[in-house]
C-alpha cells in the first residue's frame, strides 16, 4: 500500500479520542463504577506457600452480621488458564494451596469492615508443605512436585534448531559464552485490579465490568467456570489505567467477583488492594538466559546457542507461550542461519509469571544485545558496525519460518548514530560517563491467537443512521494505547469524513464484534485493517447514493472533507447529510462490517510451537544511552537517550511518540531498579514504596524518532509501536556502563548495590590480577 | 481499594494546652500531623490506638522563629515551609537538603518536622499488611515475639528513616518538649535509643513542640542513599558539618536509617590527622563504616548500606572541608 499524504488525516499527530475524559477525571474506570445496593466483595488468600488443605470453617465468618457470602474452592471445581491445553488453575484453591497469596475463600458482605472481620473469622486448616523458591530447589531430585502430572516441576521445555552451530561455530573467529541473571518483574499498572459482577437470577444472566485487557477471554472463562452459557453472560471493558500484559489473562478476582454475586443474587464490587494486585501477579519472570554466540571477523553473527531458564511461579498460565517466545524473537531482528534454542519454564511456589510487556523476550533481547557489545569490543569494531553486520533484507523469511516484509533498522541505527553524536562521543565522556546502544524488535500481533477458532483475527461493524453519525463498533480494549483513536482516525481517512463524525462504542460484548483484545500488539495492524475494510464497505455505500444524485458512475465519485464530487469536474459538490440521506433510502440504517485475517504464510515455522512469534510485521527500534555511574555508591543516572522505532507508518503520530518514550521508559525501569523480592514466599515489594519503578526525577530527557517503512500488509503501511522500544533500553543501559566504568554486568536491574558489589569484585580481581603478573 | 480505614475517634486541639488534656484522657493515643506515614500504618493495621489527636490546628507549634539563641522551628513547620525557608537555609543547609530530600512533592507539603522526627522505626517485616504479618507470626515489635531480623536477640531492630534528625544533630539541635508537668529541652540525640520498638524516648503525655537551633557559623550538607532520585526512604543518610573557623577545621558526622536510632558519630580525632591529608578522609570512612549496624530490615544488603553511607560521609566532609 502506497503510503497516505500527511495532508490526509492519518499521518499527523491527533490528541487521543477518549482524550478529555481521562484528563478531566470524568472517565469511569471500574473502581468509579455505580455501587449502589453492591455488596463488597473480599478474598482470604493462602498464608503459606505450599500445603494441603485439610478444612475451611466458613461457619463463623457465615453467621456475622451483614455477610451475605461465603465461598471457597469447594464452590468452583473449574478449572481456568488463558492456554487451552493448560488450564491447571482453580478461581479459589481446592485442595492444596501453591503460593502465599493465592485465593482459598472470599466473602460478600454490606461493607468493606464487615467483610474485613468476616475474612478474620474464615478458619483454615492447612497441612503445610515443603516449598520451591527457586528453579534450583524445584529440579533438585528430591523436590515435592508441584503439580502431580508435571515430573521435575519442568511445566515446558523447548529444544528448537535451525541449521547446524556446529558449523556455525566452527565458523567463528569469536566465540563468547555468558550467563545473565534477569529479575522478576511486574507491571505495577496505575489502577490497581477490580471487578463489579451483577447477576440476574429471575433471568439467569450476569453482568460483568472488569478491567480487563481481553473481555473475550473473561466470559469464555466465565462461562465455564460458573458453568453458564455464554449467551447469558455480558462484559463490558470500562476505562482501563494500565494493563501492560497484566490483564491479558483472565484473572482469579474477576471469576471470585462472579461467583459471589451468583451466589448472594446480586451485585458484588471487588477492588483489590495494592498487595493484592500485585499479589495476583502475571509479571515478567525471573530468567536465566545462558548465551554463546560465535561472530567472524566482520562482526556477522555465525551461530547462536542460547539456554533459557524461567521461574513461573506456581501455574501455567501463559507460560508455555513466554518460553517459547523467548527462543522464536532470537530471530527476527538479525540475519542469523545457525541458531540452537532450550528453554526451560519452571514451577516454583509464588504468584505465576504471564505476560509483560514485550512478552517473552526482553530479557533474552538483553543478554543478546550485551554480549554482541562485548564481542564488538574484543574484536575492535564499533557496536554499530557489528549491528549492520547483520541487517536483514526484506521480503523474507527467518529460518523458524517468521515472515518479514518490511524492515526499517537500518535506518534507525542511522538516526539514533546521527542523533546522539556517536562517533564523536562514544567511549570520549570522560570516566563515570559512557554510551551504550541496543537494536530491538517485536510482533506486530500473534498471526495465530492461542484460541484458534478458524474466525477472522478482528472484525469491526459500522453504522450508518438518520442522525448522520458514523458509529463504529469494536471489541479492542483501549487500555491507554490509544486503539480505539487508531480505529476512529482508519475510518474517518477511509470514508473521507471529519473525525467528529465518528463515535466509537468498544467493549461491550452485548453490542460490540468479538475481538482477540489488546495483546502482543495485535490492535494497530489487525483491528486497524479490519475499521479500513469496514470503512471502504461504507464509502461505497456512499459514493453509490452520491453517484445516483451526481448521475455518474461511482468510479468517478470522490469523497474529501465530507464532500462528494465528480472527479475533474465542475459539478456542484454534496454535503455528507445529502449523500447519507440517499444512502439511507434505499436500504434504512445502514451497517456494514469490515475483518481481518491472518495469510497461512504469517502463522509461522511448522515446527512445535512455531506458531509463537509468528507475526505480520515486526517493529524494529535502536537506541543509545548516556549515563553517569557514581563508582562511590553504585548509583547510575541516566542522563539521555536516544530511540528510533520503524513501525512502518506513524497512523497517529503523537500515540506513537508517547509509545516509544513508555517503551523507553519501561526498559529503563527494567534495567535501573524494578524487581519482586520474596522472604519464603512471602512477596516484600507490593506497595509502591518497595515496588521501586523510576519517578519523574529518574527520568531522562528521550529523543524520540519514527521510521516508516511502509509495511505492504499494514493498515496504511502501519506495525506496532508500544513494545519494540522496551527491550533494547536494559542492554543499551548496561552497555553504557561497561562504557562509563568498565564494567559487564550480567544481572538485571542494575540497582546501586549490586553493581557497587560487582564493582568491588571487578577491582579485586584487577589488583590480584596485577599481583600475579 | 487500599485496605479499609479502620474506625477512629479524631481529636482536634487548637491549643498545645488541650491537646496535652486530650493525651492525658487517652494516653495511648496516636499523635497526628500530616499523617503521610501515620494514614498508611493505619491502613496497615498497625497503629495500636483507635483515638488521633491532631496537631494541626495548634497555631503556636506552626512558625519558624528567629531569637537571640538563634532559631526555633515549630514541629508543626511542614517539611515544605523548611524547604522552601531562606532564614534556615542560609545558616542550617543541611536542614534544607535533608527536608528537601523527603518522599516526594506533595507528601511535603503536609508532612512536618515533627512528624519526621518522630517518624516510627521501619523494617521489611514490619511494613506489611495485616495479612502479611500474620502469615509471618507478627513481629517483636508489634503482636509478636520474634524479630525475624535477627531472631536470636532481644530487641527489634527497625530502623530509624527520618531524613531531618541527622542534619539537626550536627547543628546541636534541641527539643523542646512538653508534658503533663510542664516543659524540658534536651539534646535532639537524647530522644532516641538503639532499640526499634520504642526508640523514642517521650515519656506518656509527652508532646514534641519544637526544635531549637543554635546560631551556627558551620557549614553543613546532607546526602542519603536510595535507590531512586526521590520518594524512597533513606538506604541509609549523613549529615557532615564543619566549622572552619577552627584550626584545624572541626567536624560533625551524623546518619540515619543504618540503625534504629539517628546518631552523631565521633570523627577522627587523631591530633596527628589534618583533614589536608588524604589519611583524614581514609579514616573518617573507616570511623562511619564502623559506627553503623545496618540490619536486613530492607531487602537492600547491609554490607551496602556500610560502604555507601561511609563513602557519602567522605564526599560531604570533602565538600565542605
Amino acid at each position: 500500500m502506497n503510503k497516505p499524504a500527511k495532508t490526509s488525516l492519518v499521518g499527523r499527530p491527533a490528541p487521543l479520542v477518549d482524550g478529555i475524559e481521562k484528563v478531566t477525571g470524568k472517565a469511569k474506570f471500574t473502581g468509579d463504577l455505580n455501587t449502589h445496593d453492591a455488596l463488597v466483595g473480599r478474598i482470604l488468600r493462602s498464608p503459606v506457600s505450599h500445603g494441603h488443605i485439610l478444612g475451611i470453617d466458613t461457619t463463623h465468618a457465615e453467621a456475622l452480621d451483614g455477610v451475605e457470602a461465603v465461598i471457597t474452592g469447594k464452590d468452583c471445581d473449574k478449572t481456568y488458564g488463558v492456554i487451552p491445553i493448560a488450564m491447571n488453575e482453580y478461581p479459589m484453591a481446592r485442595d492444596r494451596v501453591r503460593y502465599r497469596g493465592e485465593p482459598v475463600a472470599a466473602v460478600a458482605a454490606r461493607d468493606a469492615e464487615t467483610a474485613a472481620k468476616a475474612l478474620d473469622l474464615i478458619e483454615l486448616d492447612i497441612e503445610e508443605l515443603t516449598a520451591c523458591y527457586t528453579p534450583t530447589e524445584s529440579r533438585a531430585a528430591d523436590a515435592p512436585r508441584l503439580h502431580d502430572n508435571k515430573p521435575g516441576n519442568l511445566e515446558r521445555e523447548v529444544h528448537h534448531t535451525f541449521g547446524s552451530t556446529t558449523d556455525g561455530f566452527v565458523e567463528a573467529d569469536l566465540i563468547r559464552e555468558e550467563t545473565f541473571d534477569c529479575a522478576e518483574i511486574n507491571h505495577a499498572q496505575m489502577e490497581p485490579h477490580a471487578a463489579l459482577a451483577e447477576y440476574d437470577a429471575e433471568r439467569d444472566r450476569l453482568t460483568l465490568h472488569s478491567v480487563t485487557q481481553v473481555p473475550f477471554y473473561v466470559h469464555l472463562t466465565l462461562a465455564r467456570c460458573l458453568d453458564m452459557d455464554s449467551s447469558k453472560i455480558q462484559v463490558v471493558k470500562p476505562f482501563v489505567g494500565g494493563g501492560f500484559g497484566a490483564r491479558t489473562e483472565t484473572l482469579n478476582f474477576e471469576i471470585v467477583t462472579a461467583l459471589l454475586a451468583h451466589r448472594t443474587g446480586g451485585k458484588v464490587m471487588m477492588q483489590l488492594s495494592r498487595e493484592e494486585t500485585f499479589l495476583t501477579h502475571r509479571g515478567r519472570p525471573n530468567t536465566q538466559v545462558k548465551l554463546k554466540i560465535g561472530l567472524a571477523k566482520t562482526g556477522k553473527i555465525t551461530a547462536v546457542d542460547c539456554e533459557v531458564l524461567m521461574s513461573g511461579g506456581a501455574y501455567a498460565g501463559y507460560g508455555l507461550v513466554t518460553i517459547l517466545y523467548a527462543g522464536a524473537l532470537l530471530q527476527g531482528l538479525y540475519d542469523i542461519t545457525n541458531i540452537k534454542y532450550d528453554g526451560y519454564r519452571v514451577y516454583t511456589n509464588h504468584p505465576p509469571c504471564g505476560a509483560m510487556r514485550g512478552h517473552g523476550t526482553v530479557d533474552v533481547r538483553h543478554s543478546f544485545e550485551a554480549i554482541l557489545d562485548r564481542m564488538a569490543r574484543d574484536l575492535n569494531l564499533d557496536p554499530f558496525t557489528v549491528r549492520r553486520a547483520n541487517l536483514l533484507q526484506a521480503p523474507m523469511f527467518t529460518s523458524n519460518g517468521l515472515m518479514v516484509n518490511s524492515y526499517g533498522l537500518d535506518e534507525c541505527l542511522d538516526k539514533v548514530e546521527h542523533a546522539s553524536d556517536w562517533a564523536k562521543r562514544k567511549g570520549k565522556l570522560g570516566k563515570g560517563h559512557g554510551l551504550g546502544m541496543a537494536c530491538s524488535h517485536y510482533v506486530s500481533g500473534a498471526a495465530k491467537p492461542v484460541h484458534w477458532t478458524g474466525e477472522p483475527h478482528a472484525v469491526v461493524s459500522m453504522k450508518l443512521d438518520f442522525d448522520g453519525g458514523i458509529t463504529v463498533f469494536t471489541g479492542a480494549s483501549d487500555i491507554g494505547q490509544g486503539s480505539s483513536t487508531v480505529v476512529a482516525l482508519a475510518a474517518a481517512e477511509v470514508i473521507g469524513i471529519d473525525l467528529a463524525r465518528i463515535r466509537i462504542v468498544a467493549n461491550d460484548s452485548v453490542v460490540t464484534p468479538k475481538d482477540n483484545g489488546s495483546y502482543s500488539s495485535r490492535v494497530t495492524f489487525m483491528v486497524g485493517n479490519a475499521a479500513i475494510e469496514a470503512a471502504r464497505a461504507m464509502r461505497a455505500k456512499l459514493i453509490d447514493a452520491a453517484a445516483e444524485l451526481l448521475d455518474t458512475d461511482p468510479d468517478s465519485v470522490k469523497c474529501e472533507g465530507e464532500s462528494f464530487f465528480v472527479q475533474g469536474s465542475s459539478q456542484s459538490e454534496l454535503g455528507f447529510h445529502e449523500v447519507a440521506i440517499a444512502a439511507l433510502a434505499k436500504e434504512g440504517t445502514i451497517n456494514v462490517k469490515g475483518t481481518f485475517t491472518t495469510p497461512v504464510e504469517a502463522q509461522g515455522g511448522k515446527h512445535r510451537g512455531g506458531a509463537v512469534g509468528s507475526t505480520m510485521g515486526f517493529s524494529y527500534a535502536a537506541q543509545v544511552v548516556e549515563v553517569s555511574v557514581d563508582e562511590d555508591t553504585g548509583q547510575i543516572s541516566v542522563d539521555q537517550v536516544w530511540a528510533a522505532l520503524d513501525c512502518g507508518f506513524a497512523i497517529n503520530p503523537l500515540a506513537v511518540e508517547g509509545q516509544i518514550e513508555g517503551s523507553v521508559w519501561m526498559g529503563m525501569a527494567q534495567g535501573l531498579c524494578e524487581e519482586t523480592n520474596y522472604l519464603r514466599g512471602l512477596p516484600t515489594h507490593t506497595n509502591l514504596t518497595d515496588y521501586r519503578f523510576p519517578t519523574i526525577e529518574d527520568s531522562p530527557p528521550i529523543d524520540v524518532q519514527i521510521v516508516e517503512s511502509i509495511d505492504p500488509l499494514g493498515p496504511f503501511g502501519a506495525k506496532e509501536a508500544g513494545e519494540g522500544a522496551l527491550s533494547g533500553f536494559p542492554p543499551a543501559l548496561a552497555n553504557a556502563v561497561a562504557d562509563a566504568i568498565g564494567l559487564d554486568a550480567n544481572f538485571l536491574p542494575l540497582t546501586p548495590d549490586r553493581v557497587l558489589e560487582a564493582l568491588i569484585k571487578l577491582r579485586r580481581a584487577k589488583r590480584r590480577k596485577e599481583a600475579n603478573t | 481499594m487500599t485496605e479499609a480505614l479502620p474506625q477512629f475517634t479524631l481529636v482536634r486541639p487548637e491549643t498545645l494546652d488541650d491537646a496535652l488534656i486530650a493525651l492525658q484522657a487517652t494516653p495511648d493515643a496516636a499523635l497526628s500531623a500530616g499523617g503521610t506515614d501515620l494514614i498508611v500504618r493505619l491502613r496497615k493495621s498497625l497503629v495500636g490506638s483507635d483515638t488521633l489527636i491532631d496537631l494541626t490546628g495548634i497555631k503556636a507549634m506552626n512558625s519558624i522563629d528567629p531569637n537571640e539563641n538563634g532559631l526555633r522551628i515549630g514541629a508543626g513547620v511542614t517539611l515544605d515551609q523548611i524547604e522552601h525557608s531562606d532564614l534556615i537555609a542560609q545558616t542550617y543547609p543541611a536542614v534544607v537538603k535533608a527536608a528537601a530530600s523527603v518522599a516526594g512533592p506533595s507528601h511535603r507539603q503536609v508532612a512536618t518536622l515533627g512528624g519526621n522526627l518522630c517518624l516510627d522505626t521501619r523494617c521489611v517485616y514490619l511494613n506489611q499488611s495485616h495479612w502479611w504479618r500474620k502469615a509471618n507470626d507478627f513481629c517483636l515489635k508489634y503482636q509478636g515475639d520474634t524479630c525475624h531480623v535477627a531472631p536470636k536477640g532481644n530487641r527489634c531492630r527497625a530502623a530509624f528513616s527520618g531524613d531531618l534528625a541527622p542534619a539537626l544533630l550536627v547543628h546541636d539541635a534541641e527539643v523542646e518538649i512538653a508534658g503533663p508537668t510542664g516543659f524540658r529541652r534536651e539534646p535532639l540525640g537524647d530522644l532516641y535509643v538503639e532499640d526499634g520498638a520504642t526508640h523514642l524516648t517521650l515519656e506518656p503525655g509527652e508532646i514534641l513542640v519544637a526544635v531549637n537551633l543554635p546560631a551556627s557559623i558551620r557549614t553543613s550538607d546532607y546526602e542519603k542513599i536510595r535507590v531512586r532520585k526521590t520518594v524512597d526512604f533513606p538506604l541509609a543518610g549523613v549529615a557532615v558539618a564543619c566549622d572552619t573557623s577552627q584550626e584545624p577545621p572541626r567536624l560533625w558526622v551524623a546518619v540515619t536509617g543504618t540503625n534504629s536510632r539517628p546518631f552523631l558519630l565521633d570523627p577522627p580525632d587523631d591530633p596527628m590527622l589534618s583533614p589536608a591529608d588524604e589519611a583524614f578522609f581514609i579514616a573518617l570512612q573507616k570511623q562511619v563504616q564502623k559506627a553503623v549496624s545496618p540490619q536486613r530490615t530492607t531487602m537492600i544488603a547491609p554490607h551496602y548500606r556500610r560502604l555507601s553511607v561511609a563513602a557519602l560521609a567522605v564526599r560531604l566532609a570533602r565538600r565542605i572541608l
